[in-house]
């Protein structure tokens, strides 16, 4: 039932999304931000992956280490660990460990670059460009290519979705929902160039 | 000088081939092990158990524990189904493994996927007896007083990468395996351990169809 509360969510993003041109410029505080943060200690996820025509599953243990890094071990059911990464306080990526199968610099650049989303780092270093459309605010965060948006109603009560984008489309959209504790119980990551999506849903412990 | 360092030298590995499982002395009859187990299995047609599944990772303090069952039927059928705190099922039947985990049902041919194959067979080697005859794992066996050990190391590079050693842990009183353990190159494992095993009794086939 989450994985289709999920897509619908995904559908809510696009569909009111076709262009950041026609956006505009207004005022904001993006320390509004702050709240949406997960607030990660230790979760485990229930993962879904779906690449291509290859399905994959497995459980995504993500903890926040003592130095304020964060660790992210991907490992099957049957518990064999496929990677482990870690992504500390100053954006610095490490692999600790990976599968053959999955060492590839695309593959890794690619979950890397993903799963920084989720963590959303740098909102407190950088100065973004604030803008609006009829419902939503955009905060949008300059990257090396392209930028990141985090969208959010008028109030910035609700975080309706983040988008890593080119100038002018989005290559990646997030959603995160259901917040217990600081930590969304829901996670989505859509690709919108190839069918690349992962679901995590947060398990009880 | 040189003979202090020799001697010291020879009790450390004296000391590390007795610490490598501690309780446990290498096999020396193993042509007796390998008989005792080998019929054990052979006698064995089903096994109906529950499993717990601990993971431990050496960044989490407490372990990653899941439940659930698992079946076993002559020849090679299994069906593994993890029932807490997540759904997956596993079902091995012939060259064919379905995978069903929450949303998504997937078949794979093992004919297609080797590697698939040469992890799941371990499975079915241990309950049938054949694991010590399996060629893609080099065999050491230990025994202590409540049982035995057996050690399985990956020959192949590609099984390497998923995981150092198995052991396979086998009571004495009836020569059945109780747990196993994947130990990976990081130093994480996943230890799997059968209770309230039900050996022999009537399974029907549909448990290992894939609907």
């Amino acid at each position: 039932m989450r994985y289709l509360l999920l897509s619908s969510c995904f559908l809510f993003v696009t569909s009111c999304v076709s262009s950041y041109k026609t956006l505009q410029r207004t005022d904001g505080d993006a320390s509004c931000l702050q709240k949406f943060r997960p607030a990660f200690t230790t979760s485990i996820y229930s993962t879904q992956v779906d690449i291509l025509a290859n399905h994959l599953s497995g459980l995504l243990v993500i903890k926040k280490m003592p130095d304020s890094s964060v660790r992210m071990v991907f490992t099957s059911e049957m518990g064999l660990s496929l990677f482990d990464f870690e992504f500390s306080a100053d954006g610095k990526f490490t692999v600790h460990h990976i599968i053959s199968k999955m060492d590839k610099r695309a593959v890794k650049k690619t979950l890397q670059k993903d799963l920084e989303l989720i963590l959303m780092h740098g909102l407190d270093t950088q100065c973004p460009s604030i803008l609006r459309d009829s419902g939503r605010i955009y905060y949008a965060f300059p990257q090396e290519k392209g930028s990141n948006y985090y969208i959010t109603d008028l109030d910035c009560k609700e975080l309706i979705g983040i988008e890593k984008a080119s100038k002018r489309k989005p290559i990646v959209q997030v959603v995160m929902k259901n917040y217990v504790n600081g930590v969304p119980d829901t996670i989505g990551i859509r690709h919108t160039k190839f069918k690349f999506t992962i679901g995590l849903k947060r398990l009880e412990r | 000088m040189r003979k202090i360092v020799s001697l010291v030298l020879m009790v450390c590995c004296f000391m590390t081939m007795h610490a490598q499982y501690p309780g446990y002395k290498t096999v020396e009859d193993l042509g007796k092990f390998r008989e005792l187990f080998s019929a054990t299995a052979k006698a064995t047609q089903t096994i109906k158990s529950d499993f717990v599944q601990e993971k431990e990772l050496s960044l989490l303090s407490e372990k990653i524990v899941s439940k659930g069952k698992f079946w076993f039927k002559k020849e090679n059928k299994v069906r593994m189904e993890y029932q807490q705190p997540f759904q997956y099922l596993m079902i091995m039947n012939q060259n064919s493994i379905y995978i069903k985990d929450g949303s998504k049902e997937n078949k794979i041919s093992t004919r297609s996927n080797k590697l698939f194959q040469q992890v799941n067979q371990i499975t079915v080697d241990c309950i049938r007896g054949t694991v010590l005859n399996n060629p893609d794992y080099k065999v050491r066996v230990f025994e202590s007083s409540q049982g035995f050990l057996m050690e399985l190391a990956p020959s192949s590079k590609a099984l390497r990468d998923f995981f150092k050693n198995i052991n396979i842990f086998v009571s004495k009183k009836d020569y059945s395996v109780t747990k196993l353990e994947l130990l990976e190159q990081s130093g994480d494992k996943t230890v799997i351990s059968y209770q309230n095993k039900e050996m022999n009794t009537n399974l029907p086939d549909a448990l290992f169809t894939f609907k």
